[in-house]
């Protein structure tokens, strides 16, 4: 699954979960392929986002797992105050759980 | 680590001090600000006024109604719905952080490709200041993302107005001396007193005003410490999490007792960065679409 803003949007690609507009209606169901109509709707009723099945675009800053993980124990180099070192386990654990969420829905 | 209480500055130093406010003073080499701004403030003033107007007033100016419904869109203060005329971003935001939004595009607009990171950490700490004020209850929410959004004006002032300055300190920076004490070396202030300083040349509220000035120094805030501290705390969340680039490699030195003052625990530490990361996610694609219209921009004549 990928979230993309409305410009990424292609027709053809799947929705992954419902789309909802800002009071909550679902406009648009699980599973469903876009058409044009659609995403044209989407922005005349102010969707910002839209979570769509698979990753169909390939987003040039986005890390692997591997490289978050070396940059976070770059970042934390030579720390050894106890409240900081907390912080970077919240962290460590908030990435294996992305990436573990990314590879298990996709 | 205790922090090294400096010394009474060295006449030299004081000597810069009081050029660097002079020159603030008259705003030199600083964009100044749009007319419209002071039109608006009299505008405000006047209670016969409505909303209604002033969303008019602004509407006229096409740059800066794209400059404010492109912020208010931004994912760092997270509306559900996209904000799409001057009323509605008034509504949402009021009027105060409209004015703030309108004046600071203006300054965040002299800054290069090569800075970007600073404006993306900046935006960054306003996205995870909101959360952070949420979390604890603390009112107005919004106006603390903008406080979040200026936390480094002062760096963006220094880059822009003292480039031979700034050259020096990052000379200073590199030879290992940490960047706060680097300004004040070189300056004989730091970016945090020169954003609150402005600020206040600005007549924008205390409560900003006093968040920024003491984001590094939260010993020394008395009405606003909750606010300074959540600055203080945003600030080393978003250096953690890698978000954006400042002059620190690492981490910014960093004051447990602001867990104190908020009254915050791991456990919530923990669900603020949960929140933050879709926040962080979203922004992205707002940062990069603001790099590539800066890098095509310089490269034209």
């Amino acid at each position: 699954m990928q979230r993309l803003p409305l410009s990424y949007l292609k027709p053809g690609m799947k929705t992954y979960e419902e789309v909802y507009d800002a009071q909550g209606r679902v406009l648009c169901g699980k599973g469903v392929e876009l058409t044009e109509e659609m995403i044209k709707r989407f922005y005349e009723l102010g969707v910002s986002y839209v979570t769509v099945e698979g990753t169909p675009v390939k987003l040039p800053w986005e890390k692997s797992l591997e490289e978050e993980l070396s940059e976070l124990e770059k970042r934390f180099e030579g720390v050894n105050d106890e409240n900081l070192l907390q912080i970077k386990e919240i962290l460590k654990e908030l990435l294996y759980e992305k990436y573990q969420a990314s590879l298990s829905r996709s | 680590m205790k922090n090294i209480k400096q010394a009474s500055l060295d006449p030299d130093l004081s000597e810069k001090r009081k050029e660097v406010k002079k020159k603030l003073k008259k705003l030199e080499g600083l964009p100044s600000l749009p007319p419209i701004i002071q039109r608006l403030n009299q505008m405000i003033e006047d209670e016969r006024t409505s909303l209604h107007q002033i969303a008019e007033l602004i509407e006229k100016d096409q740059v800066i109604t794209t400059k404010i419904l492109r912020l208010a869109n931004s994912a760092f203060y997270g509306f559900p719905r996209k904000v799409s005329t001057v009323q509605q971003a008034m509504m949402l935001l009021g009027l105060n952080v409209l004015k703030i939004l309108i004046m600071t595009s203006s300054i965040f607009e002299f800054i290069h490709k090569e800075d970007i990171g600073l404006w993306e950490h900046s935006i960054g700490v306003a996205a995870c200041s909101k959360i952070i004020a949420e979390k604890i209850g603390l009112g107005d929410a919004q106006e603390i993302a903008t406080a979040g959004l200026l936390h480094d004006l002062g760096r963006v002032v220094i880059r822009v107005i003292f480039k031979e300055d700034q050259q020096k300190i990052s000379d200073l920076i590199s030879q290992g001396v940490d960047p706060l004490s680097a300004e004040k070396k070189i300056l004989g202030i730091d970016h945090a007193e020169i954003g609150a300083f402005l600020m206040a040349q600005w007549n924008l509220p205390e409560r900003l005003i006093e968040a920024v000035a003491f984001h590094h120094n939260l010993e020394n805030s008395k009405k606003f410490r909750k606010e300074a501290s959540i600055l203080h705390l945003a600030d080393l969340l978003v250096h953690a999490r890698g978000y954006g680039k400042t002059p620190y490699e690492g981490l910014p030195p960093f004051e447990v007792r602001a867990l104190k003052y908020l009254g915050l625990g791991w456990g919530e530490i923990k669900e603020i960065l949960f929140n933050l990361e879709p926040r962080l996610y979203e922004l992205k694609f707002f940062t990069e679409e603001l790099k590539k219209e800066i890098s095509t921009e310089n490269r034209e004549p």
